[in-house]
């Protein structure tokens, strides 16, 4: 079976539009989160991660006109086309699929923000198509809509696409906006934390939400990678709670499954995981739930982090950007710590990393989980961790 | 050996057909609802969560249950290795404008969370899962059109490769009534009987 390469990637959020400028203040212990009172947004006070409008116009115009794109298009582009610009791969060609993966898309067409773009791109299809278009891609793109684990979906589906050898690269890109409709529903769940989120903490109370789009560029070609020992895919795995379409588990069973999937699909075991890069959305039950899975999974020991206390709970791109953090880590050989963490408030003892600490890590698993019961969890490691 | 499609179950605004069969007629011309409820009743469900859920589920679900309700053959499968993977072209767009309504005039803004929880098209799946228990590999793939070739090739390498058994797969949408639900049940069968069909982009472009 064809190995899958990591072989570039873009974070685009409030903290940054480059991998380096978010990985950097994620060492830093540098959160990107900020109180809002855009009408826009929120009805009320609200603590949210989002990117500045003139900032992402000024990036965009050096590739195209703003009004030709929505603010999700745009971020889109702009990060494939920074993830490209770091590798060889010709995106116009046969052996090249794009792998897309979000949410709600451009919901903020159906809320009428845009009166001058064609409302049919509110269409998840059609806005895979229209960036497609801008890149020049002939192959008909495939656009995953899982939930909160939207993006680990879409890189473990990349991956089993490389693997099959139909394809040779795989650009897998995910995101999502912050507008009126998302904040307004977790709003009326009573689930948007009062401060910014405090993943695994004791006093947690809830999420908060951020935009961002991730790029990560898979290769089944070893020509094209520069470093000696690079970062690949090992396994992945979805899972279902078959429990409640908007409550996690009681148990962690499911996400438990997910875990035990990709470890199996990855041919490792518990021990050699260097880092858990959980999905620790800060609500009570998610997170409770994922310290149950990563406990029965024997991973409590594990060090593990969330990272939503950077740059919040991103949808689409979450699981997308977390995973390139992870593979940083990697390759920079460090652990970030755990924004918002003070006092362990789950059932489970984790080993919840409080400072920024360098130490070698040569493998790391990440989790999510979501509405509609789904969870996902992905392995990966440097090549030579075998 | 090649994938089966052991069950199929197709629903679309004038019939239900199982298996090559026409079971239902939507002869009075009834509106998405009423029809729901007169399948419902043809079928002799009882599963009072289904009035919860919103159009899109509801069509998914009950194209599911013709096809699982009393199979006793989908018990004997380890619900850990069985899959559910829907594609869909328009999302959750109907109840994306529901819920629209709710926050769109500030004097009268009214959030609901149990419309809010149906705006992701995967709960579909969650629906499904919930009802027979299954909590393998669950995805939803949204596309312009059913893409027959890429679904067969995604749902054939999940169970070619070990990763899920049985595989509930196929195509559910709904937009201003408009809606189609065409779901197949897949699996890798040990005689070859004649009747099944492979699961085949072909095979798929004939039914659907």
């Amino acid at each position: 079976m064809n190995k899958i390469y990591t072989l570039s990637d873009n974070i685009i959020t409030s903290l940054g539009f480059t991998t380096e400028a978010n990985f950097s203040a994620l060492k830093k212990g540098i959160s990107g989160i900020a109180q809002t009172t855009d009408p826009k947004i929120t009805q009320v006070p609200m603590y949210t991660s989002v990117i500045d409008s003139e900032m992402l116009k000024n990036e965009f115009t050096q590739y195209g006109d703003c009004s030709d794109y929505t603010r999700l298009e745009q971020m889109m582009i702009l990060s494939i086309k920074k993830a490209l610009s770091k590798t060889n791969i010709i995106p116009h060609s046969q052996d090249t699929i794009f792998v897309f993966s979000s949410t709600k898309g451009n919901i903020d067409l159906l809320e009428n923000r845009r009166q001058d773009i064609d409302h049919k791109r509110i269409k998840l299809w059609a806005l895979a198509d229209e960036i497609c278009r801008f890149f020049g891609i002939p192959n008909k793109p495939i656009f995953i809509s899982n939930a909160c684990i939207s993006g680990i979906t879409a890189i473990i589906a990349a991956a089993h696409l490389l693997q099959s050898g139909k394809y040779k690269h795989a650009i897998v890109c995910g995101g999502d906006i912050i507008s009126e409709f998302t904040p307004s529903g977790f709003q009326s769940f009573k689930a948007i934390s009062s401060n910014p989120c405090r993943p695994f903490d004791a006093a947690r109370d809830g999420i908060t939400l951020g935009e961002g789009v991730g790029t990560l560029v898979l290769t089944t070609q070893k020509n094209l990678v520069k470093e000696s020992n690079p970062v690949i895919f090992r396994g992945g795995a979805n899972s279902n709670d078959a429990n409640h379409i908007s409550g996690p588990s009681r148990t962690g069973d499911g996400l438990y499954f997910a875990i035990r999937n990709a470890l199996m699909e990855a041919n490792k075991s518990n021990k050699d995981i260097d880092y858990i890069s959980a999905h620790g959305t800060a609500t009570l039950y998610n997170d409770e739930m994922e310290s149950k899975a990563i406990g029965l999974a024997g991973l409590e020991n594990n060090p593990v982090n969330s990272l939503k206390g950077y740059w919040g709970h991103t949808l689409g791109a979450a699981g997308i950007i977390e995973c390139i953090a992870g593979i940083h880590s990697i390759k920079e050989n460090c652990l970030i710590k755990s924004l918002g963490y003070n006092e362990l408030g789950v059932s489970i003892p984790l080993n919840i990393i409080t400072k920024f600490e360098t130490k070698e890590i040569k493998n790391f698993l990440k989790t999510a989980s979501g509405f509609g019961g789904s969870n996902a969890a992905i392995y990966f490691s440097e090549e030579s961790a075998d | 050996m090649e994938n089966s499609i052991t069950k199929y179950c197709l629903i679309d605004s004038t019939k239900v057909i199982v298996d090559g069969k026409t079971e239902f007629e939507n002869s009075a011309n009834e509106s998405f609802g009423d029809y729901m409820k007169s399948i419902y009743k043809h079928y002799d469900l009882k599963y009072p969560k289904y009035f919860k859920m919103d159009n899109l589920c509801k069509i998914a679900f009950m194209a599911s249950e013709i096809i699982l309700k009393d199979n006793e053959h989908i018990k004997t499968f380890d619900p850990n290795r069985i899959g559910v993977i829907l594609q869909n072209s328009h999302s959750t767009i109907d109840t994306d404008l529901n819920y629209i309504n709710t926050i769109q005039d500030k004097s009268n803004y009214y959030p609901s969370p149990a419309i809010f929880v149906y705006t992701l098209p995967n709960v579909m799946i969650g629906e499904i899962c919930i009802k027979n228990k299954f909590q393998g590999e669950n995805t939803c793939f949204i596309a312009k059109e059913f893409d027959t070739d890429f679904i067969s090739e995604y749902v054939n390498n999940l169970i070619d490769s070990g990763k899920v058994d049985i595989c509930l797969t196929g195509w559910v949408d709904y937009v201003e009534n408009n809606y189609i639900a065409t779901l197949f049940l897949v699996e890798k069968i040990k005689e070859n009987q004649k009747d099944n069909i492979s699961f085949r982009p072909e095979n798929l472009n004939r039914i659907k």
